[in-house]
């Protein structure tokens, strides 16, 4: 959790928005460390959180967490986070062992076209949930928070991007306005630039959908004057609801270094390699 | 113009809100829809990508008892046991029967957030028929859709806004709350006009034409060239008389006058003369350049 996020976007892990639909996005440049910022944060928050983790494995997520304060595997046990391990199941589906109970969830990989209902149905049991956990004095969680890393991996393996566009919907139909609750997603986008169209559609048209169906955006960019040690890109935060002042949509671009633990946030040309 | 679509669409027209990535369009409709509930009309909103309650919320203010909303929100594709209202519903007959179940005396105003979500489960050729089927049935008065543009192929956005009789497009301005709106509007006689504005969206949905874009500015422009530029001046553009006559009687250094000519040529007495005697070095002769050699 990076506290100058958190003024930036005015949370804290005892106050925060519900309702929103947050949106992550990176163009050649890597915005995976606001996914752990996002999982960090709603751990803390007390929420109650599913995890879809598609690239990476659940030890890694649990290593980065743990220095940044937070521990996956106590959160699991405890039954406050519900971790779909992408990778393991996956391989279920792929070389099915016969003792195997594993879940429906990546079923999608069999069949791409079948669309992305049973990882749809996978996350409204992990959310809904919430407190039915039987009765071994399992704690009372807060409102449910659907994280996703992220979701171009579903492209790779064959779903079409108005496939992963209804997911999404979904998702956030039941988290976001069921259940008050928040949806965290990743979408990376390689093309070169907005306008590029020709070779890498699907994944601009998945980002370009996802940020008609989202309320907060945070894109991140290398710099566009190329790589530098002291300032590793800029984050573009783009507001789309009805602010309190009664502005639609707000920008602000800062540029971000991300450390060891942690990651500072600054105006653009304010970093303290510079002054 | 855009005040003008705001006070009703023409009784079976079809407008279309398109917007982008960068400047969503539901705002104004919102305001469209707020416009139509205020004139005490029936609004039937087919809502696919907002939530009735964030609809609602929207619409603070309004009064929403003539809104009716029909859920395609939390199920439109049927994946749970019951559904409300699925994409695969978007027909005539089940659009009809919709709408007839609240009776009014007025045909309502049918308001379709978003047609994007249709088109991207329903081919387009469909999709624009059973558009201009509700158009010509009677039980809508009008229809009014929004469409993200650049979710889709420009043909599929193309077919859509031909069968449109207004079509709004918003981009973001230069100013924070400002947009931009190109409107195409075609009137029964088959008359296309097309203008461009600058509009900002007050919090209680009424939307206010701040100027003309483009076009005014240039015809502003254009007056501001007509003013006097010689108006406020720090020096003077124009001589009086005596001003004039000391300006001729000026010479001037570079012009060489008759007077200055002579002065040069005549010298005066005392001035130095050159007197030269020739001697023998000066007898030389051109032909023959050895001539002083001794041989």
């Amino acid at each position: 959790m990076y506290t100058e996020l958190n003024s930036i976007l005015n949370t804290t892990p005892d106050s925060f928005t519900q309702g929103e639909f947050v949106l992550l996005s990176d163009r050649q440049s890597d915005a995976s460390f606001l996914i752990h910022h996002f999982l960090s944060l709603y751990l803390r928050a007390r929420c109650k959180v599913c995890f879809v983790g598609l690239v990476q494995s659940f030890n890694h997520y649990s290593a980065i967490s743990q220095r940044l304060g937070v521990s996956l595997t106590q959160a699991k046990e405890k039954g406050q986070l519900v971790f779909l391990e992408g990778q393991k199941e996956s391989l279920s589906v792929l070389i099915p062992q016969e003792n195997d109970t594993g879940s429906q969830a990546m079923d999608f990989l069999r069949d791409p076209s079948v669309g992305l209902k049973n990882l749809y149905e996978f996350v409204r049991s992990a959310v809904s949930s919430n407190g039915e956990e039987g009765g071994d004095g399992s704690e009372e969680w807060g409102p449910p928070v659907l994280l996703v890393d992220d979701l171009s991996v579903l492209l790779s393996l064959g779903v079409s991007a108005g496939a992963v566009l209804d997911f999404s919907h979904y998702c956030r139909a039941i988290v976001c306005s069921q259940l008050q609750g928040n949806v965290v997603m990743l979408v990376r986008c390689d093309g070169e630039g907005e306008e590029d169209e020709g070779d890498d559609e699907g994944s601009e048209r998945l980002m370009k959908g996802l940020t008609h169906q989202c309320s907060l955006t945070l894109h991140v960019q290398g710099l566009p004057t190329g790589y530098c040690r002291d300032i590793h890109g800029q984050v573009e935060v783009c507001w789309r609801r009805r602010q309190g002042d009664g502005q639609y949509t707000q920008k602000k671009l800062f540029q971000y270094k991300v450390h060891d633990k942690g990651a500072s946030f600054f105006a653009p040309g304010t970093s303290s390699a510079v002054l | 113009m855009l005040p003008e679509l705001l006070q009703g669409v023409d009784t079976g027209g079809l407008l279309v809100i398109q917007d982008s990535a960068s400047y969503s369009g539901r705002h104004l409709l919102q305001s469209f829809i707020n416009a139509a509930l205020n004139r005490e009309e029936a609004v039937h909103v087919l809502g696919f990508e907002v939530s009735e309650e964030e609809l609602k919320d929207g619409l603070r203010g309004s009064p929403v008892q003539r809104l009716h909303f029909h859920n395609a929100y939390t199920d439109p594709l049927g994946w749970t046991d019951h559904p409300a209202f699925t994409v695969h519903q978007f027909c005539l007959g089940e659009l009809t029967r919709l709408v007839k179940q609240t009776s009014h005396s007025k045909p309502a105003t049918l308001v379709i957030d978003s047609l994007s979500w249709i088109l991207r489960h329903v081919s387009t050729p469909d999709v624009c028929r059973t558009l201009q089927q509700l158009r010509k049935g009677g039980a809508v008065r009008s229809i009014i859709g929004l469409l993200h543009a650049d979710m889709h192929q420009r043909g599929t956005v193309g077919s859509v806004c031909h069968s449109a009789t207004s079509v709004i497009t918003v981009e973001p301005a230069m100013r924070g709350d400002e947009a931009v709106a190109k409107i195409t509007k075609r009137s029964k006689s088959g008359k296309v006009i097309q203008d461009e504005e600058i509009f900002r969206i007050k919090d209680d949905l009424t939307v206010v034409v701040q100027s003309k874009s483009s076009k005014g500015a240039k015809k502003a422009d254009s007056e501001e060239q007509e003013t006097d530029p010689t108006a406020n001046l720090t020096f003077n553009l124009r001589l009086s008389d005596t001003e004039r006559e000391a300006k001729q009687k000026l010479a001037l250094p570079f012009v060489f006058s008759k007077e200055k000519k002579t002065a040069l040529l005549h010298s005066g007495p005392g001035s130095g003369r050159i007197h030269y005697e020739p001697d023998a070095n000066d007898d030389y002769d051109q032909e023959d350049p050895d001539d002083d050699l001794d041989v």
